[in-house]
């Protein structure tokens, strides 16, 4: 069974150049969802709470695990 | 041109001695499993000086703490991780994340990594890119299965999360593997291995949950004051300052944990 894509498995086949050329294509487009972000994505506070009211920008306390890696 | 500037920001990390290990999603990127991850993820040597250069180097960038510990031994061997962020010459986001105890992850994997690395370019090794991968998020258990395809087959049955190569590899590499779902293919009962890997999986993010729980629950009052610090107050070098002084107050070195943080580790 195949665990990923036909593309994303093609990666093996790619040189160094070229995969570091195709994810810097990639990150330039994932920066259109930034906004979307929540801000942990990562480390031993991806289920932590934020502030309080008052720091409304940084609050994200749905404590659902983020989509992001 | 580009190019990985995680990539690039680990070879200046490691520019006078090996000080950080590419991980997590952009170890991913460099095992060529995916395309993924906007954050870049470091292991890094647990001692004053490592943190000392990456904070240097971080601090070049115009880089701010983002929500998180300091960059400090006592936090990073309490399992804290930390955060930074900056905008790199083309204004794109970038992500800094540091840890020194990976979860599920031994000390002396760790310890190896950093004695036998080999040039500026440090990445994680596989497997222990896997038992970090053992987490609460379900699309990490496809990642893994893809990863664990690299390992040697006795080795791969220990880890993949692939029910064909679960029944594949086990009749051959399955003895002695503590595994129900490997126990259930040298039965030859496919819908067993179904059972047990998924019950395997859940019990993986379970725990992974508890233990983010924890540290969530410790980091309660010090992320409370952390979030009125301005974004120029939390800029590198004297964000680090600022972060430090808020810790010594608000953020416990170490948390107890529901189960060991290393359980899986051999």
């Amino acid at each position: 069974m195949t665990m990923l894509s036909d593309d994303d498995a093609n990666l093996s086949e790619l040189s160094d150049e070229e995969a570091a050329l195709a994810w810097d294509l990639w990150f330039d487009l994932a920066q259109s969802t930034n906004d979307a972000d929540p801000p942990y994505t990562h480390g031993v506070l991806l289920t932590a709470c934020l502030g309080d009211a008052a720091a409304a920008p940084e609050k994200w306390c749905d404590n659902a695990p983020p989509s992001d890696p | 041109m580009g190019g990985n500037i995680y990539f690039d920001l680990t070879r200046a990390f490691n520019r006078l001695e090996p000080t950080v290990a590419l991980a997590s999603g952009q170890a991913v990127v460099h095992y060529r499993v995916a395309i993924m991850s906007k954050d870049g993820d470091w292991v890094i040597r647990e001692n004053a000086d490592a943190c000392e250069r990456v904070l240097d180097v971080l601090a070049q960038h115009g880089a701010a703490y983002r929500p998180g510990a300091p960059l400090d031994p006592r936090w990073l061997s309490g399992g804290w991780s930390s955060h930074f962020e900056f905008s790199d010459d083309r204004g794109r986001r970038i992500r800094c994340d540091f840890f020194s105890r990976p979860p599920r992850v031994a000390a002396a994997a760790i310890e190896r990594l950093f004695t036998t690395s080999n040039g500026p370019f440090l990445v994680i090794d596989l497997e222990s890119l896997i038992r970090m991968k053992h987490t609460l998020r379900a699309k990490d258990y496809a990642v893994i299965g893809a990863l664990a395809a690299q390992l040697a087959p006795e080795r791969e049955i220990r880890f993949t999360t692939d029910p064909e190569r679960v029944m594949h590899l086990a009749p051959v590499h399955g003895r002695g593997v503590d595994r129900p779902a490997v126990q259930a293919a040298i039965a030859g009962d496919r819908d067993a291995v179904i059972i047990a890997l998924a019950r395997e999986q859940d019990a993986r993010q379970q725990r992974d949950r508890r233990r983010l729980d924890a540290y969530a629950a410790a980091a309660g009052p010090y992320l409370t004051a952390f979030a009125h610090l301005s974004p120029e107050h939390r800029r590198l070098p004297e964000g680090h300052r600022r972060a430090l002084a808020l810790a010594d107050r608000l953020l416990p070195p170490t948390v107890a944990h529901p189960e060991p943080a290393d359980d899986d580790a051999e």
